[in-house]
């Protein structure tokens, strides 16, 4: 950029166009939400499957969220090396989710314990000869609750239509699973995540190529 | 009535630096360079008229054993761009 004296009109040129270009600085590579999106879906139904069709299974298919922490953790760091710039809600969104991961694992603690407390309760009422949902139906809605919160949030500000609609329909799923057989609201939460997480995530990645691309 | 444009952001580079900083919390020195499209020599002359006034921040630090530089818009350099903002706006037809 060569030094020249400025017209009015050129200065707001050049405010304009640097504002965009610091807008479109691309660091968010969108493999975590596509990481997370696709983690979450696989287990959600395969354990609506697994209830669906009565399955019995030797390992937690849930463990495997716990596995893509994992690559979660390179990817965090690949990125915040990549990154030559920080923006002003950077700091903001990693609280978000830091402290949406950790509402996770406190939301299926407390689930836990309700289940170890109540299911005796349960299945006595249940040799009995009655109909009564288990614990783990109204667990969910719990957890899809806590999904919305970050994935309205991060939307909004981010102006992902996708995740903005993702997080409202984890809301609206919250409602619907209150309501539904076990193995429906499981299903909720795999088209949940792949709206909040999986869709965006892919969005966010092919704008990130993009953008890579035509700055070679 | 037209109000006097400052004169240290009344400079093409300057200002585009200016402009690039208000859009983020901080940013690299290769950074600026990459968006600005300008030399690391003039870019650096220009990064230290700003600090000089007190528009922008620079640290210098190691990242992996390299070195980094990092400029960050202050309070001052925010009030300055917003008042700039405004003297060019009465410039502008109505």
């Amino acid at each position: 950029m060569a030094e020249k004296p400025l017209t009015e009109q050129e200065s707001l040129l050049i405010i304009q166009q640097m504002i965009n270009r610091a807008k479109s600085n691309f660091v968010d590579t969108g493999i975590g939400p596509m990481l997370w999106g696709a983690v979450i879906t696989i287990c959600s139904l395969v354990q609506a499957a697994k209830i669906y069709f009565d399955l019995e299974m030797n390992f937690d298919i849930w463990l495997l969220a716990l596995f893509a922490l994992v690559p979660q953790v390179f990817i965090s760091i690949k990125e915040r090396r990549e990154r030559k710039a920080k923006g002003w809600d950077d700091d903001i969104m990693s609280y978000v989710w830091t402290c949406f991961g950790i509402s996770v694992f406190l939301v299926n603690f407390i689930n836990n314990r309700i289940s170890i407390e109540l299911s005796p309760a349960i299945e006595a009422y249940r040799a009995a000869g009655n109909t009564i949902q288990s614990t783990w139906s109204f667990a969910s809605c719990f957890l899809l609750l806590v999904f919305g919160f970050p994935t309205i949030i991060t939307g909004a500000a981010r102006k992902q239509r996708w995740m903005l609609a993702g997080g409202i329909f984890c809301w609206v799923s919250v409602i619907i699973a209150a309501f539904t057989p076990t193995y429906v609201d499981f299903m909720l939460m795999a088209f949940a995540a792949t709206l909040s997480w999986l869709i965006p995530g892919m969005i966010i990645r092919k704008k990130y190529l993009q953008q890579k691309t035509t700055h070679v | 009535m037209f109000k006097d444009l400052d004169p240290i952001l009344h400079s093409q580079l300057r200002l585009a630096v200016m402009s690039l900083l208000i859009g983020v919390k901080e940013a690299e020195f290769t950074f600026i360079k990459d968006k600005t499209g300008s030399t690391a020599g003039n870019l650096s002359v220009q990064i230290t008229k700003l600090k000089e006034a007190g528009y922008v921040e620079v640290i210098k630090q190691f990242k992996d054993n390299y070195p980094q530089t990092i400029c960050k818009i202050t309070a001052e350099g925010i009030t300055a761009f917003e008042t700039y903002v405004k003297a060019l706006q009465s410039y502008l037809p109505k």
